[in-house]
């Protein structure tokens, strides 16, 4: 019987010689159901040209470094199977939106700094002495931000997101996910340090709710949901009697 | 290292920039587009309902509806755009409001029935005063 074997277009972009990205194609063997686009990419470096590049890491959909356009819809390529694809070929390309370095590689530093401006961490006015003891807090208090707790910054919602595509500045849906996390959990006091960058107009505001961000996610945050909230709380706190209060 | 020769020993990369037509990519986008533009109409509407109002301000001797079929007709189809628009917007309101405990379908539920309520209430009002 003739081995199966899937078509892979990929994005190549020498940044030294090419003017602009171009599509090769390899034709690989589809030896295993459960392959994933990542292990062909992994089989195209090994076997068929070395000088591929891209990101990876952990291959179990967790680091969130794997991000591509897998035929055009921001996937973990960890996580795209070839058996939902073939006997059509697949075109896997960089994360849109963003700057390429190098093939499917992306320039991630805006990212990171918008990441950076929303002060993902736990911010007290005053810090517990270590002696006090740990800050408690009840399973209700935890389901209030569990689910934006498990982004994994693999940008995928900033590739689906049309008005990140239009404006590289908005804040951006992984990112006000974060800042809500942080803002929902008992234990942060830093919600009047986040204001200023959440609800300028390139953060929340920014938005008109096309909703694709939580389509594409990978571990099912809902960061659309985030930002329209925060619309909400913003205002709220804006509207009403001592909205802006200390707290 | 300079600033300069940092720059020149960067790599160039490549900025894409995002096509025209990209709302036409997939189904998703396209809805969006369409929710969006509901406004456009709309508002055109509305601004001839302002037109209307003002005219209708000189009491109701010598004052008659505009009623041209086109205007007919382009008045179904914005009630059709709002229709859509009022589904699209009352079906988000479970993703936007939160209330702890109450479930978010229940949220939107409600958000339809008070929008039935209020057109029946608006309706009755109408037929009414036309009596």
């Amino acid at each position: 019987m003739a081995e199966k074997r899937i078509t892979i277009r990929a994005t190549r972009f020498d940044p030294e010689k090419d003017k602009a990205p171009r599509l090769q194609s390899y034709d690989i063997p589809f030896s295993d159901d459960s392959m994933v686009v990542l292990d062909a990419l992994n089989h195209i470096k090994a076997h068929v040209d070395g000088s591929l590049s891209y990101r990876w890491s952990c291959r179990m959909g967790i680091c969130g470094s794997c991000g591509m356009m897998v035929n055009g819809t921001p996937k973990l390529t960890c996580n795209a199977f070839l058996r939902d694809y073939w006997p059509r070929s697949i075109t896997v390309e960089p994360l849109s939106n963003f700057p390429i370095v190098r093939d499917l590689v992306i320039d991630m530093e805006s990212f990171m700094h918008k990441l950076k401006s929303i002060k993902p961490w736990i911010i007290r006015k005053q810090d517990y002495p270590l002696g006090a003891g740990e800050h408690r807090q009840t399973m209700e208090q935890i389901d209030e931000f569990r689910q934006f707790s498990e982004c994994i910054n693999c940008m995928l919602c900033y590739a689906a997101c049309p008005v990140y595509g239009l404006n590289n500045e908005f804040l951006g849906p992984a990112a006000t996910a974060l800042a809500r996390r942080y803002n929902l959990d008992s234990r942060d006091q830093g919600i009047k340090e986040r204001l200023p960058v959440i609800a300028n107009s390139e953060g929340i505001w920014e938005c008109s709710f096309v909703g694709e961000c939580s389509v594409v996610c990978p571990k099912g945050v809902d960061p659309a949901k985030a930002i329209q909230q925060t619309k909400l709380d913003t205002t709220m706190r804006f509207v009403l009697p001592y909205g802006n209060r200390e707290e | 290292m300079s600033a300069e020769a940092q720059a020149s020993a960067t790599p160039r990369a490549y900025r894409p920039e995002m096509a025209r037509g990209w709302w036409l990519r997939q189904r998703h986008y396209f809805l969006y587009m369409v929710r969006e533009f509901t406004a456009v109409p709309m508002a055109l509407w509305l601004l001839w309902f302002l037109v209307e109002i003002q005219r209708a301000s000189n009491g109701p001797k010598g004052y008659y509806p505009h009623s041209s079929p086109g205007f007919v007709v382009f008045s179904v189809i914005v009630l059709g755009f709002a229709l859509y628009h009022s589904y699209t917007f009352l079906s988000l309101a479970g993703v936007i409001i939160h209330i702890k405990g109450v479930p978010s379908r229940l949220i939107v539920l409600s958000q339809f029935a008070l929008w039935l309520v209020a057109s029946v209430v608006i309706a009755a009002a109408l037929i009414g005063f036309a009596r």
